[in-house]
Protein backbone atom coordinates (compact mmCIF):
# COMPACT_ATOMS: atom_id res chain seq x y z
CA UNK A 1 0.00 0.00 0.00
CA UNK A 2 2.97 2.30 0.45
CA UNK A 3 3.09 3.29 -3.23
CA UNK A 4 -0.63 4.01 -3.16
CA UNK A 5 -0.20 6.36 -0.21
CA UNK A 6 2.81 8.09 -1.78
CA UNK A 7 0.80 8.62 -4.98
CA UNK A 8 -2.11 9.95 -2.90
CA UNK A 9 0.15 12.37 -1.05
CA UNK A 10 1.59 13.71 -4.32
CA UNK A 11 -1.84 14.04 -5.94
CA UNK A 12 -3.21 15.83 -2.89
CA UNK A 13 -0.38 18.36 -3.18
CA UNK A 14 -1.63 19.21 -6.69
CA UNK A 15 -5.14 19.62 -5.30
CA UNK A 16 -3.81 21.73 -2.44
CA UNK A 17 -1.95 24.04 -4.85
CA UNK A 18 -5.08 24.42 -7.02
CA UNK A 19 -7.38 25.13 -4.07
CA UNK A 20 -4.87 27.47 -2.48
CA UNK A 21 -4.54 29.44 -5.71
CA UNK A 22 -8.32 29.78 -5.95
CA UNK A 23 -8.55 30.85 -2.32
CA UNK A 24 -5.96 33.58 -2.82
CA UNK A 25 -7.66 34.73 -6.01
CA UNK A 26 -10.98 34.77 -4.19
CA UNK A 27 -9.67 36.67 -1.17
CA UNK A 28 -7.88 39.27 -3.29
CA UNK A 29 -10.85 39.63 -5.63
CA UNK A 30 -8.87 38.74 -8.73
CA UNK A 31 -10.87 35.83 -10.10
CA UNK A 32 -14.20 37.34 -9.21
CA UNK A 33 -13.59 39.75 -12.07
CA UNK A 34 -14.98 38.36 -15.32
CA UNK A 35 -12.34 37.26 -17.82
CA UNK A 36 -12.27 36.09 -21.41
CA UNK A 37 -10.84 32.67 -20.69
CA UNK A 38 -13.03 31.27 -17.94
CA UNK A 39 -16.31 31.28 -16.12
CA UNK A 40 -14.54 31.32 -12.77
CA UNK A 41 -15.96 34.74 -12.01
CA UNK A 42 -19.51 33.44 -12.31
CA UNK A 43 -18.67 30.42 -10.18
CA UNK A 44 -16.72 32.34 -7.53
CA UNK A 45 -19.20 35.22 -7.48
CA UNK A 46 -22.09 32.83 -6.95
CA UNK A 47 -23.64 32.32 -3.54
CA UNK A 48 -22.35 28.74 -3.57
CA UNK A 49 -18.73 29.91 -3.42
CA UNK A 50 -18.96 30.83 0.26
CA UNK A 51 -19.99 28.44 3.04
CA UNK A 52 -20.61 29.88 6.48
CA UNK A 53 -18.55 32.94 5.64
CA UNK A 54 -15.57 30.92 4.42
CA UNK A 55 -14.51 30.68 0.76
CA UNK A 56 -15.33 27.18 -0.49
CA UNK A 57 -11.90 27.04 -2.10
CA UNK A 58 -10.34 27.55 1.34
CA UNK A 59 -12.34 24.64 2.71
CA UNK A 60 -11.12 22.61 -0.28
CA UNK A 61 -7.52 23.55 0.52
CA UNK A 62 -8.02 22.39 4.11
CA UNK A 63 -9.50 19.12 2.82
CA UNK A 64 -6.54 18.49 0.50
CA UNK A 65 -4.12 19.27 3.32
CA UNK A 66 -5.95 16.75 5.50
CA UNK A 67 -5.68 14.13 2.74
CA UNK A 68 -1.97 14.91 2.37
CA UNK A 69 -1.47 14.55 6.11
CA UNK A 70 -3.36 11.24 6.28
CA UNK A 71 -1.54 9.82 3.25
CA UNK A 72 1.86 10.89 4.63
CA UNK A 73 1.10 9.32 8.01
CA UNK A 74 -0.08 6.16 6.24
CA UNK A 75 3.20 6.00 4.27
CA UNK A 76 5.02 5.86 7.60
CA UNK A 77 2.84 3.06 8.93
CA UNK A 78 0.07 4.86 10.78
CA UNK A 79 -2.71 2.42 9.84
CA UNK A 80 -5.56 4.49 11.26
CA UNK A 81 -4.64 7.33 8.90
CA UNK A 82 -4.88 4.99 5.92
CA UNK A 83 -8.28 3.81 7.08
CA UNK A 84 -9.59 7.37 7.38
CA UNK A 85 -8.40 8.25 3.87
CA UNK A 86 -11.16 6.36 2.01
CA UNK A 87 -14.20 7.94 3.74
CA UNK A 88 -12.53 11.35 3.57
CA UNK A 89 -12.00 11.03 -0.19
CA UNK A 90 -15.50 9.60 -0.68
CA UNK A 91 -16.96 12.68 1.01
CA UNK A 92 -14.79 14.98 -1.12
CA UNK A 93 -15.88 13.11 -4.24
CA UNK A 94 -19.57 13.56 -3.40
CA UNK A 95 -19.01 17.28 -2.79
CA UNK A 96 -17.18 17.49 -6.14
CA UNK A 97 -20.12 15.88 -7.93
CA UNK A 98 -22.47 18.37 -6.30
CA UNK A 99 -20.24 21.28 -7.36
CA UNK A 100 -20.10 20.03 -10.95
CA UNK A 101 -23.88 19.76 -10.94
CA UNK A 102 -24.11 23.38 -9.70
CA UNK A 103 -21.72 24.59 -12.40
CA UNK A 104 -23.50 22.68 -15.17
CA UNK A 105 -27.15 23.26 -14.31
CA UNK A 106 -27.44 26.15 -11.86
CA UNK A 107 -24.60 28.60 -12.55
CA UNK A 108 -24.21 27.38 -16.16
CA UNK A 109 -20.53 28.27 -16.23
CA UNK A 110 -17.50 26.10 -15.67
CA UNK A 111 -14.39 27.17 -13.81
CA UNK A 112 -11.39 25.17 -15.02
CA UNK A 113 -9.72 25.27 -11.61
CA UNK A 114 -12.82 23.73 -10.02
CA UNK A 115 -12.89 21.05 -12.72
CA UNK A 116 -9.21 20.34 -12.13
CA UNK A 117 -9.93 19.94 -8.43
CA UNK A 118 -12.77 17.52 -9.19
CA UNK A 119 -10.43 15.52 -11.44
CA UNK A 120 -7.79 15.34 -8.68
CA UNK A 121 -10.37 14.20 -6.12
CA UNK A 122 -11.65 11.53 -8.51
CA UNK A 123 -8.11 10.34 -9.23
CA UNK A 124 -7.33 10.21 -5.50
CA UNK A 125 -10.43 8.16 -4.75
CA UNK A 126 -9.71 5.84 -7.65
CA UNK A 127 -6.12 5.28 -6.54
CA UNK A 128 -7.09 4.57 -2.93
CA UNK A 129 -10.05 2.33 -3.82
CA UNK A 130 -7.94 0.33 -6.27
CA UNK A 131 -5.19 0.06 -3.69
CA UNK A 132 -7.42 -1.00 -0.82
CA UNK A 133 -10.09 -3.10 -2.46
CA UNK A 134 -8.85 -4.29 -5.86
CA UNK A 135 -5.15 -4.91 -5.52
CA UNK A 136 -4.03 -7.19 -2.74
CA UNK A 137 -1.95 -5.23 -0.21
CA UNK A 138 0.91 -7.70 -0.53
CA UNK A 139 1.23 -7.14 -4.27
CA UNK A 140 1.27 -3.32 -4.09
CA UNK B 1 13.24 9.79 14.05
CA UNK B 2 11.10 7.74 11.66
CA UNK B 3 8.05 8.28 13.84
CA UNK B 4 8.33 12.06 13.83
CA UNK B 5 9.42 12.39 10.16
CA UNK B 6 5.83 12.40 8.76
CA UNK B 7 4.90 15.18 11.17
CA UNK B 8 7.93 17.19 10.07
CA UNK B 9 6.91 16.71 6.40
CA UNK B 10 3.32 17.75 7.19
CA UNK B 11 4.49 20.84 9.07
CA UNK B 12 6.86 21.79 6.24
CA UNK B 13 4.01 21.53 3.68
CA UNK B 14 1.71 23.51 5.98
CA UNK B 15 4.37 26.18 6.38
CA UNK B 16 4.98 26.36 2.63
CA UNK B 17 1.24 26.59 1.93
CA UNK B 18 0.61 29.32 4.48
CA UNK B 19 3.81 31.15 3.54
CA UNK B 20 3.01 31.19 -0.17
CA UNK B 21 -0.57 32.28 0.58
CA UNK B 22 0.72 35.11 2.77
CA UNK B 23 3.31 36.17 0.16
CA UNK B 24 0.88 36.09 -2.79
CA UNK B 25 -1.78 38.00 -0.86
CA UNK B 26 0.76 40.65 0.04
CA UNK B 27 2.10 41.04 -3.50
CA UNK B 28 -1.28 42.01 -4.97
CA UNK B 29 -0.65 45.61 -6.04
CA UNK B 30 -1.87 47.98 -3.37
CA UNK B 31 -1.44 51.03 -5.57
CA UNK B 32 -2.88 51.29 -9.05
CA UNK B 33 -0.61 51.09 -12.08
CA UNK B 34 -0.48 54.17 -14.28
CA UNK B 35 -1.96 53.54 -17.67
CA UNK B 36 -4.10 55.18 -20.27
CA UNK B 37 -5.11 58.72 -20.86
CA UNK B 38 -3.97 61.66 -18.77
CA UNK B 39 -6.22 63.36 -16.28
CA UNK B 40 -8.60 65.77 -17.99
CA UNK B 41 -7.80 68.72 -15.74
CA UNK B 42 -4.52 68.20 -14.00
CA UNK B 43 -3.33 71.45 -12.52
CA UNK B 44 0.45 72.04 -12.59
CA UNK B 45 0.74 72.08 -8.83
CA UNK B 46 -1.51 69.14 -8.16
CA UNK B 47 -0.44 66.57 -5.61
CA UNK B 48 0.66 63.38 -7.33
CA UNK B 49 0.26 59.99 -5.70
CA UNK B 50 3.34 57.72 -5.70
CA UNK B 51 1.77 55.53 -8.41
CA UNK B 52 2.14 58.38 -10.89
CA UNK B 53 5.89 57.83 -10.90
CA UNK B 54 5.32 54.53 -12.71
CA UNK B 55 5.74 54.48 -16.50
CA UNK B 56 2.70 55.65 -18.42
CA UNK B 57 1.27 53.28 -21.02
CA UNK B 58 -0.78 55.16 -23.56
CA UNK B 59 -3.85 53.41 -24.85
CA UNK B 60 -5.33 53.75 -28.32
CA UNK B 61 -8.54 55.78 -28.57
CA UNK B 62 -11.87 54.04 -28.08
CA UNK B 63 -15.12 54.66 -29.94
CA UNK B 64 -15.82 58.33 -30.58
CA UNK B 65 -17.78 60.06 -29.30
CA UNK B 66 -17.50 58.12 -26.05
CA UNK B 67 -20.50 57.59 -23.80
CA UNK B 68 -19.91 59.98 -20.94
CA UNK B 69 -21.83 61.38 -17.99
CA UNK B 70 -20.73 64.52 -16.17
CA UNK B 71 -18.74 67.55 -17.26
CA UNK B 72 -15.60 67.12 -19.37
CA UNK B 73 -13.67 69.39 -16.99
CA UNK B 74 -14.55 67.32 -13.91
CA UNK B 75 -11.44 66.76 -11.76
CA UNK B 76 -12.04 63.00 -11.63
CA UNK B 77 -12.51 61.01 -14.81
CA UNK B 78 -13.74 57.45 -14.34
CA UNK B 79 -13.53 55.10 -17.31
CA UNK B 80 -15.20 51.72 -16.94
CA UNK B 81 -14.67 48.74 -19.23
CA UNK B 82 -17.78 46.67 -18.74
CA UNK B 83 -19.62 43.60 -19.94
CA UNK B 84 -23.38 43.71 -19.48
CA UNK B 85 -23.58 39.97 -18.70
CA UNK B 86 -20.76 39.96 -16.15
CA UNK B 87 -22.14 39.60 -12.58
CA UNK B 88 -19.48 41.81 -10.91
CA UNK B 89 -20.25 44.53 -13.51
CA UNK B 90 -23.91 44.22 -12.54
CA UNK B 91 -22.91 44.65 -8.90
CA UNK B 92 -20.66 47.63 -9.72
CA UNK B 93 -23.43 49.40 -11.67
CA UNK B 94 -25.43 50.64 -8.62
CA UNK B 95 -22.16 51.62 -6.90
CA UNK B 96 -21.24 53.86 -9.82
CA UNK B 97 -24.75 55.33 -9.86
CA UNK B 98 -24.38 56.06 -6.14
CA UNK B 99 -21.06 57.82 -6.77
CA UNK B 100 -22.56 59.84 -9.63
CA UNK B 101 -25.33 61.05 -7.32
CA UNK B 102 -22.92 61.73 -4.47
CA UNK B 103 -20.11 63.50 -6.31
CA UNK B 104 -22.19 65.16 -9.06
CA UNK B 105 -20.18 67.44 -11.33
CA UNK B 106 -16.91 66.47 -9.67
CA UNK B 107 -16.74 63.25 -11.66
CA UNK B 108 -17.10 62.32 -15.29
CA UNK B 109 -17.97 58.72 -16.09
CA UNK B 110 -17.17 57.02 -19.40
CA UNK B 111 -18.45 53.57 -20.31
CA UNK B 112 -16.46 51.36 -22.68
CA UNK B 113 -17.81 48.16 -24.18
CA UNK B 114 -15.79 45.08 -23.32
CA UNK B 115 -18.05 42.07 -24.04
CA UNK B 116 -16.32 38.87 -23.00
CA UNK B 117 -17.06 36.55 -25.87
CA UNK B 118 -17.43 33.55 -25.71
CA UNK B 119 -17.55 33.39 -21.90
CA UNK B 120 -20.80 35.35 -21.96
CA UNK B 121 -23.09 34.26 -24.77
CA UNK B 122 -25.33 37.35 -24.68
CA UNK B 123 -22.69 39.98 -23.90
CA UNK B 124 -22.22 41.05 -27.52
CA UNK B 125 -25.98 41.27 -28.09
CA UNK B 126 -26.32 43.40 -24.96
CA UNK B 127 -23.46 45.69 -26.00
CA UNK B 128 -25.01 46.01 -29.48
CA UNK B 129 -28.39 46.88 -27.99
CA UNK B 130 -26.86 49.59 -25.80
CA UNK B 131 -24.88 51.02 -28.72
CA UNK B 132 -27.94 50.92 -31.00
CA UNK B 133 -29.90 52.83 -28.36
CA UNK B 134 -26.97 55.24 -28.22
CA UNK B 135 -27.54 56.08 -31.89
CA UNK B 136 -30.94 57.40 -30.78
CA UNK B 137 -29.35 59.23 -27.83
CA UNK B 138 -30.60 56.73 -25.26
CA UNK B 139 -27.39 54.88 -24.47
CA UNK B 140 -27.42 55.48 -20.71
CA UNK B 141 -31.11 54.66 -20.40
CA UNK B 142 -30.57 51.34 -22.18
CA UNK B 143 -27.31 50.77 -20.24
CA UNK B 144 -29.20 51.15 -16.95
CA UNK B 145 -32.10 48.92 -18.03
CA UNK B 146 -29.78 46.15 -19.21
CA UNK B 147 -27.76 46.20 -15.98
CA UNK B 148 -30.79 46.57 -13.70
CA UNK B 149 -32.45 43.54 -15.30
CA UNK B 150 -29.32 41.45 -15.83
CA UNK B 151 -30.66 38.54 -13.81
CA UNK B 152 -33.85 38.46 -15.87
CA UNK B 153 -32.32 38.29 -19.36
CA UNK B 154 -29.00 36.51 -18.90
CA UNK B 155 -30.66 33.11 -18.56
CA UNK B 156 -32.84 33.56 -21.66
CA UNK B 157 -32.08 31.50 -24.74
CA UNK B 158 -32.67 34.35 -27.20
CA UNK B 159 -32.29 37.89 -25.87
CA UNK B 160 -33.04 39.85 -29.05
CA UNK B 161 -36.73 40.07 -28.21
CA UNK B 162 -35.92 41.15 -24.66
CA UNK B 163 -33.76 44.06 -25.81
CA UNK B 164 -36.31 44.99 -28.45
CA UNK B 165 -38.83 45.18 -25.60
CA UNK B 166 -36.49 47.51 -23.71
CA UNK B 167 -36.19 49.68 -26.86
CA UNK B 168 -40.00 49.95 -27.00
CA UNK B 169 -40.09 50.78 -23.31
CA UNK B 170 -37.62 53.61 -23.86
CA UNK B 171 -39.67 54.98 -26.74
CA UNK B 172 -37.06 54.24 -29.39
CA UNK B 173 -37.79 53.82 -33.08
CA UNK B 174 -37.81 50.02 -32.90
CA UNK B 175 -37.33 49.42 -36.64
CA UNK B 176 -34.27 51.61 -36.62
CA UNK B 177 -33.07 49.98 -33.40
CA UNK B 178 -33.32 46.52 -34.98
CA UNK B 179 -31.42 47.70 -38.05
CA UNK B 180 -28.74 49.42 -35.95
CA UNK B 181 -28.11 46.44 -33.66
CA UNK B 182 -26.43 44.52 -36.47
CA UNK B 183 -24.96 47.54 -38.24
CA UNK B 184 -21.29 48.02 -39.00
CA UNK B 185 -21.33 51.29 -37.07
CA UNK B 186 -22.41 49.59 -33.85
CA UNK B 187 -19.99 46.69 -34.29
CA UNK B 188 -17.16 49.12 -35.05
CA UNK B 189 -17.86 51.07 -31.85
CA UNK B 190 -17.69 47.88 -29.80
CA UNK B 191 -14.52 46.86 -31.61
CA UNK B 192 -12.89 50.26 -31.02
CA UNK B 193 -13.68 50.16 -27.29
CA UNK B 194 -12.32 46.62 -27.10
CA UNK B 195 -9.18 47.71 -28.91
CA UNK B 196 -8.66 50.51 -26.41
CA UNK B 197 -9.22 48.08 -23.55
CA UNK B 198 -6.65 45.63 -24.90
CA UNK B 199 -4.15 48.45 -25.42
CA UNK B 200 -4.57 49.36 -21.73
CA UNK B 201 -4.06 45.78 -20.64
CA UNK B 202 -7.68 45.14 -19.70
CA UNK B 203 -8.11 41.41 -19.09
CA UNK B 204 -11.46 41.27 -17.39
CA UNK B 205 -14.48 43.24 -16.32
CA UNK B 206 -15.21 45.49 -14.63
CA UNK B 207 -11.91 47.27 -15.09
CA UNK B 208 -12.00 50.86 -13.93
CA UNK B 209 -9.52 53.63 -14.57
CA UNK B 210 -9.49 56.83 -12.59
CA UNK B 211 -7.64 59.69 -14.21
CA UNK B 212 -5.66 57.16 -16.19
CA UNK B 213 -4.75 54.89 -13.28
CA UNK B 214 -6.33 51.49 -12.88
CA UNK B 215 -8.35 51.16 -9.69
CA UNK B 216 -7.57 47.76 -8.13
CA UNK B 217 -10.55 45.43 -8.32
CA UNK B 218 -10.67 45.01 -4.54
CA UNK B 219 -11.21 48.78 -4.20
CA UNK B 220 -14.42 48.77 -6.24
CA UNK B 221 -16.89 48.08 -3.38
CA UNK B 222 -18.76 51.30 -2.50
CA UNK B 223 -16.90 52.14 0.72
CA UNK B 224 -13.45 51.71 -0.79
CA UNK B 225 -14.35 53.29 -4.11
CA UNK B 226 -15.74 56.37 -2.34
CA UNK B 227 -12.42 56.77 -0.51
CA UNK B 228 -10.48 56.42 -3.77
CA UNK B 229 -12.58 59.19 -5.36
CA UNK B 230 -12.20 61.41 -2.29
CA UNK B 231 -8.43 60.94 -2.32
CA UNK B 232 -8.28 61.71 -6.02
CA UNK B 233 -10.38 64.85 -5.51
CA UNK B 234 -8.13 65.92 -2.65
CA UNK B 235 -5.07 65.37 -4.85
CA UNK B 236 -6.56 67.58 -7.55
CA UNK B 237 -7.19 70.53 -5.22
Amino acid sequence: MRKIYITSALLSLLGLADALYLTIEHLTGQTVRCTIVSGCSEVLASRYAVVGGFPLAGIGAAAYFTVFSLATLAVFGYRAAGTLLTPMLAAMFIVSLWLIYLQAFVIRQFCQYCLFSAAITSALLLVVVIGRFVLKPASV
Amino acid sequence: MKRILPFIIILVVLGLALGSAWYLTRTVPATPAVVGQPAPSTSPGSQASPAIEQPVVAGVPGAEPAHTLGPANAPVHIEEFGDFECPPCGLFHPILKEMEAEFGNQIQVTFREFPLVPTHQHALAAASAAEAAGLQNKFWEMHDLIYDRQQAWKTQFDVRGVFEGYAKELGLDVDRFNRDVGSDLVQQRIFQDGKRGHSLGVKGTPTVFMNGREVPFEQLPAEQFRVVIQKELAAKK
